[in-house]
This record gives structure tokens, sequence and C-alpha cells, in this order.
């Protein structure tokens, strides 16, 4: 398996998961970059903003022609990516982006919604009310960014390989759970 | 906070401290810092008019560069004569430095927001009238 994606929640945990996993498998890890590249290559850098802005506070709404040049620049990005591979890539739709390719594995990183608050206002020094209202807004951004640029819904259990609650695994013990789960398809194609 | 782990977002929020010549520019800095965005403040000067000895007329310091985004932002304000002399120098610095990016943020309220998501360090400076003096 030489590609892994990881989607993830606000608080999940999702990126401690990826940096597990790239302790144990060596791969090198991709996110923001794919972002700031794309959004370059479009010849749109505020676009890199907006795409990161989970909370909506910058105010940008990039026009549909920008959005679809960033888009195709992070399809593009992430072909050249997989190409390359031994790579997990986070987020900015990989599981759809490569969805159905050989060698590219989907993991979704979850947890319940009041442990991911719990976990963000430990973190931030913040209300648990903030916590839970950062995670409603990143919910909606994520869920309504694959929606309009994808038309999928981000939670259909369908697009993932495999689902990992945190709410009783710690990092290193997901890591191990896909470390499993590739073995085991591993062998199974074999 | 999408690019980070949760240590890596409390370091990087508390380990920068920056003098600011607006609060507003305050604010906005706890916002990239809050998404995990490296900025730098006010860190080129470009030349909009020269004299004929080479003597600066005119310049302009765009608030922040972001080097990963290879963007500088120029925050603005609510105030249309303002809005208009950064409008003018922003078009003057897109016609003499071509491949200089640059994005041009329009002041919001966002006192409410970052309350609502507790982020609201020093967000008390968005209203009143101090900030609107300190913009001229």
């Amino acid at each position: 398996m030489a590609i892994i994606t990881i989607s993830r929640q606000l608080g999940s945990l999702g990126d401690e998961v990826a940096l597990a996993l790239q302790r144990k498998l060596n791969y090198r890890i991709v996110n923001r970059e794919i972002i700031n590249q794309a959004a370059q290559r479009a010849r749109k850098p505020e676009i890199a903003l907006a795409t990161i802005d989970d909370l909506g506070l910058f105010g940008l709404q990039p026009d549909i022609k920008s959005r679809l040049a960033y888009n195709q620049a992070v399809s593009d990005i992430m072909e050249e990516i997989t190409r390359r591979g031994n790579t997990i890539i986070i987020g900015r739709a990989g599981q759809i982006i490569l969805r159905g390719r050989a060698g590219v594995f989907h993991a979704m990183v979850i947890a319940p919604a009041w442990l991911r608050a719990e976990r963000i206002s430990k973190a931030l020094g913040i209300s648990l009310d903030s916590a839970l209202a950062q995670i409603k807004a990143s919910d909606q951004s994520r869920r309504k960014y694959l929606k309009r640029n994808y038309g999928v819904a981000w939670d259909d259990p369908e697009l993932y390989d495999l689902i990992l609650n945190t709410e009783r695994f710690n990092p290193e013990q997901a890591a191990s759970l896909i470390c499993h789960a590739l073995e085991q398809i591993e062998m199974s194609v074999s | 906070m999408p690019n980070n782990s949760l240590s890596e977002l409390v370091s990087k929020i508390s380990r920068k401290k920056q003098e600011f010549a607006h609060p507003i520019e305050e604010q906005f800095a706890l916002i990239l810092d809050y998404y995990g965005i490296t900025w730098l403040y006010e860190p080129t000067t470009f030349t909009l008019q020269e004299d004929t000895d080479g003597n600066i007329l005119e310049a302009f310091t765009p608030d922040f560069y972001l080097p990963d985004q290879d963007l500088y932002v120029e925050l603005t304000t609510l105030r249309p004569q303002l809005n208009n002399i950064k409008n003018r120098k922003i078009r003057k610095l897109k016609t003499l430095y071509p491949d200089v990016n640059i994005k041009l943020f329009k002041r919001r309220d966002l006192h409410d927001l970052m309350v609502k998501y507790g982020l609201d360090y020093e967000a008390g400076y968005l209203k009143g009238s101090k900030a609107q003096k300190n913009e001229q």
C-alpha cells in the first residue's frame, strides 16, 4: 500500500494518528502543502486561506472560476504524490480524488462530539461551549466543502476503507489498526 | 487548527509576541496563529514613487506577509476614504510589482464570532471608536 488518505474531524486526533502512522511506516505526511501549492498554481493564493478557514473568520468567498482552477490543481498535485508513493495525505478530499485507486487506502478518524469538545477545550484553554461551537463550524465547513466541490457527503461510510473512533483507541493504537488493515488487504491481494 | 496537532497549536498561539500598530492587526495575527499559518508583520516596504534623485516619495508597507502562501495582506477599515487610499496604493503596487500577490481584507466585526469560538483574546478592541481613531 503506497498511499493512505486520512480524513478527520476536528478534535478527533486524526493528525496525531497520522503522525503515529508516519513513525510506524516511515511515510511522509502531506497536508497544508497541497493547499498552498494548489492555490499558487491556480494563481489565487488567497484561496489557500479560504480553504484553511474552517470557522469562516477571514470572510473570503472565492468565485467559481477560482475554485475550479484550485480543485484541478489539487487533483494534479495528488496525482503527482500518488506516483511518488509512500505518503499519508491528510484531508484535501483525498478519499474522493483517489477513490477506487489501486494502492490507496482511505481511513477516517472520528470521535464523539463531547470528547472532541473536551480535547479542544483542554488544549486551547477555552470553554466547552466554545469548543463545541468550533466543532460544529468545522464539521459544517468540511461537509459543505465536499458537497459543493465533489457532490459527496463527507460522512458517507462508503468513502472509507476503515473508520476509527478514537474514543477508546489512542493514536498509536489507531495507527496500529490501520497498519493491520493494510497488511490484511495486501495479504488478500497476494 | 486543521494543520496542527493540539500541542503544536497551543505552542504556536502562545509563543508569538509582536507589537502591532493597530488592534485589528493583532486580532488578524491571532486568527493566523489559530490556523497555524506562518506570518511576518510588515516585513517589506515597496517603493511606489521616487524623485529624480532616487528619494522615496511614496511607499507602501503591507501589514502581513504569509510566506507559505506567498501572499501579502493589507487590512482595511470601514472608512471609505481610507479604503480609497489603500486601494489606490494597491493598484499602484500591482502595476509596479506584478509578481507580488496582495489581498486586501476588509474589516468585519468579528467580535461575536471570536467570543463564540473562545478566541476573544483582545477581541474587545474591535468595537468602539478607539479602533476607528487608531486607523487614521
